[in-house]
């Protein structure tokens, strides 16, 4: 401690030390909370169309719309470990080569856009989110509450 | 140039022990309280930067060879004149001392 920059260097790493402790009790204060809360869906038009899709190939495919009412209140979910939630929502489906299909759309979609075969009849869809911390666990939580609903047998042809 | 090696920039054993001390306090007691503060208002990036306050504070106070760490100078052994034996009874009673 006998000169100027070894004093600089103590406290630096002395308060780097604390800033690490202090990081690990906020990790400690939020590792046992739990973040499951209720989400309202609700379908309001579902439609299938046969289209070409152009990102994947010229054939034509069946193309679920649907247009979707979400509910949720979200904001006990901040707290001080809490930088950011991702939401997504996944619709589930059953056909006949595999037993569970998902397909997830990224936050920020009013209007979905999914493949879905149109063989199905029951598509489940559900709210999810991952949890982006300042220290700890990233957390991929379930709301509770689900929506399910069936695509209509024939295509709709005319523009949404 | 004589000014500025006039300028006074050490500190004594007493001061670095002080020094040190305050700086430890300094630190954990900003960091206590932006731990207490950032969970009540529920920022932790509050916490971060009442943290680094301090870490500004103790490196004001205790980098700098203020002259409140120079208080108690060690009093060095007056120099003696004479042979090799006499200069090395005089570095032992030093040692001792």
């Amino acid at each position: 401690m006998h000169s100027v920059l070894q004093r600089a260097n103590s406290i630096l790493a002395y308060a780097l030390s604390v800033l690490a402790c202090l990081t690990f009790a906020c990790f400690v204060s939020t590792v046992f909370l739990d973040y499951v809360t209720d989400a309202n869906i609700n379908t309001v038009k579902v439609v299938v169309k046969n289209v070409p899709d152009y990102s994947a190939s010229r054939e034509k495919n069946d193309l679920g719309f649907l247009t979707f009412d979400l509910q949720t209140d979200l904001t006990h979910l901040f707290n001080w470990n809490v930088k950011q939630l991702f939401l997504y929502l996944t619709a589930e489906y059953e056909t006949s080569n595999n037993e569970l299909n998902q397909v997830s759309k990224g936050n920020g979609c009013a209007l979905g856009q999914d493949h879905i075969e149109s063989a199905n009849k029951n598509i489940t869809l559900t709210l999810s989110w991952n949890i982006i911390p300042n220290a700890g666990l990233l957390p991929n939580i379930f709301a509770s509450g689900s929506h399910s609903f069936q695509f209509p047998v024939e295509y709709t042809t005319s523009r949404m | 140039m004589d000014f500025l090696n006039s300028i006074p920039t050490h500190m004594d054993f007493e001061g670095q022990a002080r020094a040190e001390k305050l700086s430890r306090i300094i630190i954990t007691l900003f960091g206590a309280v932006g731990l207490i503060w950032g969970y009540i208002i529920q920022q932790f990036s509050q916490t971060v930067y009442i943290l680094g306050a301090g870490f500004v504070l103790a490196a004001l106070i205790t980098i700098p060879p203020w002259p409140m760490y120079r208080r108690k100078p060690l009093n060095w052994q007056p120099a003696k004149n004479g042979n090799d034996n006499q200069t090395k009874d005089g570095a032992k009673k030093g040692k001792k001392k």
